[in-house]
């Protein structure tokens, strides 16, 4: 099964984010607490951690665009189980 | 509270400090540092140096350029300030610039300096910024670190972050240029020495902490992290595996040269070449024949050979262009 992964809220004061690294490439396994992407907003770097286990399938956003709260940014397939 | 004493000015010393407490070292209490740099330009961590920095100004006064890990824009730091770091174990992976600035704020209140918070997470005095706050969350930890400008060169400041306006615009977090000001303004009769130590002083009073000094082991662990980590600003690039550079030069007979590239993992992958210079080069050709060659000279010269041989650029060889892709601009 695909599962959508989407930006989340991460800051009170802003929904735009700098999309910085992407520490998994599509294609690796990924854990729930993986760190998948970097982003910065605020003056903050923070890490988006995977609330998935499964196989990273397609990253949509690439390093240097915006993205914004609730833009689909990856897909990852996930166990049946 | 615990505080760390730090005797370095290295800023990039610094940093891999602040990366093995969170990393390595995880002590579970909020850890607390003061320190100042030599002649220093901190790069946020997303940010491109060419499009922020003056970097002949920098290489001609020798002043060092360091990449932080924590986001926002570029600043310079002397003698004449100092930072402060904060370092605080949490299960929240949340922004919170709040604890940390009123403290220093309480703190220079205590001291007779009035500043305000902004909306920035920026210090102001009179209008002026004098602090700047970074963060980034790493594992359990919050880092948040900020500058106090007291009595910094606010010449060689200007100097340093004024830009080539020919610098193409960068694809990275730009900096927000703001008025700065000194807050000896408000303490003339202090040098920039006596009010770090005042701060210091103040802030240890407000808040019950324990001193730790590090050990020769955590002195080596540090600087194996600042040899992997914070060595250079240039190869330490934001995008990892991936940069984006940009370039503009006249060469006499060709004209003037644009030209912007993107690398992922070792290959270009994408190229633009624009300027004034007689050719019938097709800018969609040349990026079909370049993007997916190896990021190495002697690659990119056959392929520009193979360009230039088909559709030639009056003046221009593909020796000379590929020095100029190659050309260490940044150092």
């Amino acid at each position: 099964m695909i599962k959508e992964i989407h930006m989340p809220q991460l800051s009170a004061k802003s929904s735009q984010y700098f999309f910085g690294n992407w520490s998994k490439e599509p294609g690796e396994q990924v854990k729930r607490g993986d760190i998948l992407f970097e982003v910065e907003t605020d003056k903050v770097v923070s890490q988006v951690e995977s609330q998935e286990d499964g196989i990273l399938k397609e990253q949509k956003v690439k390093t240097g665009e915006t993205v914004t709260v609730n833009d689909l940014v990856a897909t990852i397939e996930v166990s049946e189980n | 509270m615990i505080t760390i004493p730090v005797s370095s000015h290295d800023a990039a010393q610094i940093f891999a400090l602040e990366y093995y407490l969170m990393t390595e070292k995880k002590f579970t209490d909020t850890i607390f540092m003061l320190w100042s740099t030599t002649p220093t330009v901190m790069l946020g961590k997303y940010q491109d140096a060419a499009s922020e920095v003056n970097l002949s100004y920098v290489k001609d006064h020798k002043i060092k350029i360091v990449r932080r890990r924590s986001g926002g824009g570029t600043i310079y730091t002397d003698e004449g300030g100092c930072q402060f770091t904060f370092i605080q174990p949490t299960t929240e992976k949340v922004i919170d610039f709040s604890t940390g600035m009123n403290l220093i704020v309480t703190a220079l209140a205590q001291l007779g300096i009035s500043v305000t918070i902004d909306g920035r997470n920026d210090l102001l005095a009179k209008g002026r910024k004098v602090s700047g706050n970074a963060q980034y969350l790493e594992g359990n930890y919050r880092l948040h670190h900020g500058s106090l400008l007291f009595n910094t060169d606010q010449a060689s400041m200007a100097r340093v972050l004024q830009v080539d306006p020919l610098k193409l615009a960068s694809k990275g977090i730009a900096s927000v240029r703001q008025r700065t000001g000194n807050l000896q303004q408000q303490r003339p009769d202090w040098s920039a020495t006596i009010f770090r130590r005042y701060l210091k002083q103040t802030i240890l009073e407000m808040i019950p902490h324990s001193i730790y000094h590090l050990t020769s082991a955590d002195k080596t662990c540090v600087s194996k992290i600042k040899q992997r980590k914070f060595k250079s600003p240039f190869t330490n690039k934001p995008f990892s595996d991936q940069f984006s550079c940009s370039k503009k030069k006249y060469l006499k007979g060709v004209g003037l040269l644009q030209l912007s590239f993107t690398v992922k993992e070792q290959r270009l992958t994408a190229i633009k070449l624009t300027g004034d210079f007689f050719s019938t080069l097709e800018p969609k050709s040349f990026s079909t024949a370049l993007v997916g060659t190896t990021f190495k000279p002697y690659p990119v010269f056959q392929a520009l050979s193979q360009v230039l041989t088909a559709t030639p650029i009056m003046g221009l060889t593909a020796e000379t262009l590929t020095a100029l892709i190659f050309e260490q601009q940044d150092n």
